[in-house]
């Protein structure tokens, strides 16, 4: 029988939820995108060959393969088990193992626990006994394995291109650095990447007593911390002490640095237990739309030149008695179309919390902006309350590379020492690097990868292979000054060496191996006791606690506030002389990320663009130009010039464009990408940066070419045609009718509060009978009797799991979609298969963008809200994908998980088609062993098809069964990152999200084994057995919690229990174990952009019966409806 | 009228049927052997490069089966045991026999023994020794009578029919978790008496110590 959907109208008026700028003018594409289950080509036979022919020779390779099976027989081949001549002391097979380390970032460090099966690592977590960290982390570190598997890492030392042995290296290393040293440094120069080491600091010190007169520089393409380079503190923002946030393009919880600990700060000061709960606000003044815009309650869009000026008005109302603050603010004139009232709202809030508050400048601003929010937190009170200082110890340099490089051009520097980093790829356009550096007589590189650094002076160059950080020894200090230990997790897979061992070798100390330079420095930081002891427990904990970050810094210098403040001076961009902004990439960020392909597949939070750059722009200023999505521009910038394909990007300012650092890089002979990154991407930022305008500048100028570039995009898949998917209110609204979340609810059998009544014993809920009656779906079945209920037999009492989201706390940053690839050995497609749909993420972010009462396609909106939600398998108990299997190879286990044994799967893809949520994912190929050929191919077609050189695809692997396929040498590395516990898909079968399986069945196991003869089997959240899913371990913001829904203890029943819970598209009766918290936006009413949160468009119907969901609870002639909520309530009272 | 068909083709249908009837028997009782998971693996017995004589150390000499399989409580892995393990006792016990060079050399060397691998399920198959060994299945229920084995065999069909007999009725399959390395070890020497004393013993755990041998897919497959 066929069940109609209830329909869901689009009236005219209401809050209107939309996932991109073609939904929102209803293209023709857009409805036949919507329409199609699988995108074009999928579903049917579009090949020139007729299919007559292909099943003829189809039959025919079928009958040869069948023979060919005859012969080599049925049996399993022979094996070998191999144990160990002598055992390692406390190793036991299959038993993971977990080290304490840290993942290095730019001046500052994440504190990992790193999974180990056999000795190789697999999988990154945080650490979280460590004092500032919950055991989450970001997207870059959960990525940062890959990049230890890469094929593509530098595998040999090389001399002038030839490929040396290591010991000669380290002899020449040595020789050179005597050398230097002889020469007392003269005309020597070392460019070096920004570290919190402190060995690095303890040997930089030391070779500069040894090398007086050697140059020194610190180069980061993207300097995350700017604010300490101006204003001489490194600040410590404890964001959840703050009430009243206001961030100056500061995109702390996406592009900054420390995004680990201060997306948690911000997400606790979101989270609310009940309606009058108190939450932070956050105001953001910016020019892209980042993902801190995105939380922010109150968004300023302006250019992000212009961001200085609104600084310095919010200052000048802030402290007003400080006239170089107020003479600044009569000097900029705020930008068009600001008004003066956001600015004067923004302040007396401030003010209002003065002490609570916090002001953060970001990465991207000028020195102005910096000593602003230095003053602003002095003058609220706020130092010492939000914002702390550290002191973690910075390199001392004597140079810029800017100088460096004049210098190498004259002929003043014989032997360059480049130390990490790629200056060749992103040094300033202006510097001319590549050249520069060919002049020098002597290079001395260490380097990750072969790279356009490598690649600029061939003749000269000594490359050393750099060791990835889990394979090095080091240190490094996280951001409250705790010193983290980096540990290896295995030997260098290439024998490289690190930043410690080359700068001890050119110094020439005593103390040449990274490990005894460490533990040398660590015993400055033991202090008295047993150093031994407190080593071994240092490396087991993963931290030492430091000095506590100080309330108070040294106040700025008169004449660092007249610097910054009298060559601030911003040009106001026009359509003629637009903005160009170079941004931090969140997938690739400065290009560091470029060559892994996880990272590369990770769609970006904000444009859900994958394998792609695009040039960002505002829909006014694209209308203004005449440029429409996918075209090719050509940007000229001071001469410098780009092409690349254009992206309308709703919510980014006018006149100017946004520019992603990191793509375009090319593979040569010589050296350069590596073989993910080469040509991804249409343009290189790079090549428009110069030292004037490192983070943005004014006066580019846009061309059409007419050409038009493919950009593949996750956007628009499965979308979700305008239900009450996300459920959202303001603060206001929340405590008016604190159950509106569940009044969105369309007319839906028992609604969608039966689980947790059940569940946590309360009086069940009476509802229809489902059509399809799940043999597991009842806790309670109904038995001969009426209304007699009884449990069934196949349901397990022990443990049902649920999840529930916190859509409030949520901020898309994305780090559980990599979590959940590497926990899950979800593989990478490529573009080409991206753009048929065929990602293959179990965990995507939706991101839908929201804006006011308007009519379809009549006007777009510039200023856009929006929201994330993380959408996964939400393990219905009333799954539709289950009741049209055909081999059963989705079923449901007892403790309420819809599981998928692959092994049975025979590919029909009907679960995927009766998916409300469209969370199934299908191996349409062997992407685990696709070579990178097909990979990065643009098309890949059928068999019959020909590929680039012309040869039929069917030939091609009749001569080389193996050519499709990745190399074994490739495909041998790349499989030691597979997670052993989880099975590797194979082509043709479906796949998803599993709630981390794996991870609840191996605590089942150890409760047992611990139970052994007893029947205490269940796992207990109070004894800290339930495990954690991969996603929920990664989620900075805690937004995920996974739990059992039996133990009305637990964290998620509590959550269940709360009146935000909801469950998307529950008028389906799939019952989905994972609910969501219906977001909740704390606006300022005195704000002039205060706006009530509507009800979504398509309720309209609804509510002429049931009466608008912020008003009432609903209309008493609906039982299940009313029942739930009164039921909710006296749960919750 | 001179005949169209030759005499012997008056004798066709007769061969057809008799010939179609024994080609699909053949085939199909050939196919029914082959497949069926009783015949996958079971008798199977490779010559191992030393031969390892477990009747001898297990039934003669009294050994555990924990003392080599250490990891067979914590992992999922029930290990073969290092070089070094073997050499605790050849060290004093046959200490030159020419039998143990390859074990000599390899505790000398680090150089692992290559033993050919007996038993195993597929890689979509996750087993866990550990939990089964806590909760009173014994190995011999698996693997058969190890300990009365020169040789080792594979006697268990060890396919998934195979465990889910098991699972469907672990009381029939479990005993207390200190008799699991016992492969002789019997609820009664009487076979009737032993098999009343196995229920009995068998419902009274799966009831006290919540036994639950999930037969869910994902038990298994993840």
């Amino acid at each position: 029988m066929k069940t109609i959907p209830p329909p869901c109208p689009e009236p005219e008026s209401g809050q209107k939820y939309w996932r991109s700028m073609d939904q929102l003018a209803d293209t023709p594409e857009f409805r036949q995108w919507l329409e199609r289950e699988f995108p074009a080509g999928a579903s049917e036979f579009t090949d020139p060959v007729s299919r007559r022919n292909f099943v003829k020779i189809m039959s025919a390779s079928f009958l040869l393969g069948g023979l060919g099976s005859l012969g080599s027989g049925c049996r399993r081949p022979e094996e070998k088990i191999l144990p160990f001549g002598k055992t390692p002391e406390g190793y036991i097979h299959g038993v993971p193992q977990f080290f304490a380390t840290a993942m290095p970032t730019r001046g500052g460090a994440i504190p990992l626990l790193v999974k180990s099966h056999e000795n190789r690592p697999t999988k990154i977590e945080g650490n979280p006994e460590h004092p500032d960290s919950n055991g989450s982390t970001d997207a870059f570190a959960q990525a940062s394995i890959l990049g230890l598997y890469d094929p593509d890492r530098a595998q040999r030392y090389t001399q002038a291109g030839n490929t040396i042995s290591k010991e000669k290296a380290i002899d020449t290393l040595t020789v050179l650095g005597r050398n230097i040293g002889g020469a007392r440094g003269a005309r020597t120069a070392f460019v070096l990447e920004e570290s919190s080491s402190p060995s690095r600091h303890r040997l930089l010190t030391a070779l500069q007593f040894k090398f007086p007169q050697a140059k020194w520089v610190v180069y980061e393409p993207v300097d995350l911390n700017a604010n300490r380079r101006i204003t001489g503190g490194a600040p410590y923002i404890k964001l959840d002490q703050a009430s009243v946030i206001l961030s100056l393009d500061c995109d702390f919880v996406g592009s900054e640095a420390d995004t680990y600990r201060l997306i948690r700060g911000y997400a606790k000061g979101r989270k609310t237990e009940k309606a009058t709960d108190k939450m932070n606000r956050l105001y953001s003044v910016e020019g892209l739309f980042t993902l801190t815009g995105i939380s922010a309650d109150h968004r300023l869009r302006v250019p992000t030149s212009q961001v200085v000026a609104v600084a310095a008005a919010i200052a000048a109302k802030l402290a007003p008695q400080n006239a170089q603050i107020t003479s600044l603010a009569a000097r900029l004139p705020l930008p068009a179309g600001v008004d003066a009232k956001w600015v004067e709202e923004c302040a007396n809030d401030l003010k209002a919390n003065a002490g609570a508050s916090v002001i953060m400048a970001g990465h991207r601003q000028p020195a102005a902006v910096h000593v602003i929010a230095n003053l602003l937190n002095a003058a609220l009170g706020n130092n010492g309350k939000t914002v702390f200082f550290s002191e973690i110890p910075q390199a001392t340099v004597n140079s810029d590379l800017a100088s460096i490089a004049r210098d190498l051009t004259s002929g003043q520097i014989d032997t360059l020492v480049i130390l990490g980093g790629n200056p060749a790829l992103s040094a300033p356009a202006d510097l001319k690097w590549s050249d520069a550096q060919g002049k020098a007589k002597n290079v001395i590189r260490l380097g990750q990868y072969e790279d356009e650094t490598f690649a600029a002076s061939p003749a000269t160059t000594l490359s050393v292979p750099q060791n990835h950080y889990l394979e090095s020894w080091g240190d490094a200090r996280t951001s409250d000054g705790t010193l983290v230990p980096i540990q290896p997790l295995l030997a260098p897979l290439f024998d490289g060496l690190t930043e410690l061992d080359v700068l001890a070798l050119l110094g020439d100390l005593e103390v040449k191996k990274s490990y005894d330079i460490v533990r040398e420095t660590f015993r400055a930081f033991a202090g008295a006791g047993n150093v031994e002891e407190a080593w071994k427990k240092f490396l087991h904990d993963g931290y030492l606690p430091g000095p506590a970050p100080k309330g108070n810094d040294a106040p700025l210098g008169g004449d660092v506030i007249v610097r910054a403040f009298s060559t601030i001076n911003p040009a106001v961009p026009t359509k003629e002389s637009l903005e160009v902004v170079f941004h931090r990439d969140l997938k690739v960020d400065d290009g560091r990320g470029s060559n892994n392909g996880w990272l590369q597949e990770f769609p970006d939070p904000i444009t859900k663009v994958v394998w792609d750059n695009v040039v960002l722009i505002s829909r006014k200023t694209s209308e203004e130009l005449g440029v429409k999505n996918g075209d090719v521009v050509e940007l000229e910038l001071g001469g410098n010039k780009i092409r690349g394909p254009i992206w309308v990007q709703p919510g980014f300012a006018d006149n100017s464009l946004g520019l992603a650092l990191g793509y375009g890089r090319q593979k040569t002979k010589a050296g350069g990408a590596g073989r993910i990154a080469h040509n991804i991407g249409l343009y290189n930022a790079y090549a428009l940066r110069t030292s004037t305008g490192l983070n943005f500048a004014v006066g580019a100028k846009l061309t059409k070419t007419g050409e038009t570039h493919v950009v593949a995009t996750t956007q628009e898949h499965g979308s979700m045609e305008g239900r009450p998917i996300v459920r959202e209110a303001n603060k206001e609204q929340y405590e008016k009718a604190p159950a509106f979340a569940k009044n969105f609810d369309l007319e839906s059998p028992g609604h969608s509060a039966h689980i947790k009544k059940e569940m946590v014993g309360m009086p069940p809920v009476e509802r229809p009978a489902a059509i399809y009656e799940h043999p597991y779906t009842g806790y309670e079945k109904r038995g001969g009797q009426a209304g007699v209920t009884v449990k069934s037999v196949l349901a397990s009492d022990l443990h049902q799991w649920g999840m529930s989201i916190d859509l409030s706390s949520c901020v898309g940053c994305g780090s559980c979609v990599l979590a959940c690839q590497s926990e899950n050995n979800v593989p990478i497609v490529g573009k080409d298969q991206v753009i048929r749909n065929r990602e293959m993420h179990w965990l995507r972010i939706d991101r839908y963008y929201s804006g006011a009462a308007m009519k379809m396609a009549s006007h777009l909106i510039d200023d856009p809200q929006a929201v994330f939600q993380p959408m996964l398998c939400q393990h219905c108990e009333n799954a539709p994908c289950e009741s049209v299997c055909p081999v059963n190879a989705t079923v449901h286990d007892e403790e309420g998980l819809n599981v998928m044994a692959y092994n049975r799967c025979v590919g029909t893809r009907y679960c995927s088609n009766n998916c409300p949520y469209k969370v199934r994912r299908f191996n349409f190929f062997d992407y685990n062993k696709r070579s990178l050929d097909q990979l990065k191919g643009p098309y890949y077609g059928s068999p019959l098809t020909t590929s680039k050189d012309g040869e039929l695809n069917v030939l091609r692997w009749w001569k080389n069964p193996d050519a499709g396929t990745r190399p074994d040498d490739e495909w041998d590395l790349l499989k030691l990152i597979k997670n052993p516990d989880v099975s590797v898909r194979m082509r043709g079968v479906m796949e998803k999200c599993t709630f981390c399986v794996q991870r609840i069945e191996q605590a089942k196991i150890g409760q047992k084994v611990k139970a052994g003869m007893s029947g205490d089997v269940q796992l207990k959240e109070k004894d800290g057995t339930v495990p954690k899913v991969a996603c929920q371990q990664a989620c900075p913001a805690e937004a995920i919690v996974f739990g059992n829904l039996l133990d009305p203890n637990s964290r998620v029943s509590q959550l269940k229990k709360n009146e935000r819970d909801y469950d998307v598209l529950g008028f389906l009766d799939t019952r989905p174990r994972l609910t969501y918290m219906a977001r909740i936006r704390n606006p300022n009413p005195k704000m002039p952009d205060y706006k009530d949160i509507e009800t979504p468009k398509n309720l309209k119907e609804y509510m002429n019966t049931q009466g608008s969901p912020f008003e009432t609870h609903g209309h008493a002639s609906n039982e299940g409806h009313g029942a739930a909520v009164h039921a909710e309530k006296k749960g919750a009272h | 009228m001179s005949a169209i068909f030759p005499k012997w083709t008056s004798r066709l249908p007769l061969i057809l049927i008799v010939g179609g009837f024994l080609t699909s028997t053949s085939v199909v009782g050939g196919l029914w052997y082959y497949f069926t998971p009783k015949y996958t693996r079971v008798g199977y017995q490779p010559v191992q490069p030393v031969g390892f004589p477990h009747s001898v150390h297990v039934d003669q000499l009294g050994m555990d089966c924990r003392y080599c399989h250490s990891d067979v409580e914590k992992s999922w892995y029930s290990n073969v045991p290092a070089a070094t393990t073997c050499m605790n006792c050849h060290n004093q016990v046959l200490k030159d026999d020419s039998r143990l060079a390859l074990v000599r050399e390899s505790a000398a060397s680090g150089k692992p023994i290559p033993w050919v691998q007996v038993h195993k399920v597929p890689d979509y198959v996750y087993f866990n020794h550990s939990v089964h060994v806590a909760r009173g299945v014994s190995c011999v229920k698996c693997h058969g009578e190890i300990n009365k084995m020169v040789e080792v065999q594979h006697s268990k069909p060890l396919s998934m029919t195979f465990c889910l007999d098991c699972h469907r009725n672990p009381e029939l399959n479990i005993r207390p978790n200190d008799k699991v390395t016992q492969l002789d070890w019997v609820f009664d020497a009487d076979p009737h008496a032993a098999a009343d004393k196995q229920l009995k013993f068998g419902n009274a755990a799966v009831k006290d110590w919540k036994v639950n041998a999930s037969q869910n897919c994902s038990a298994c497959h993840r």
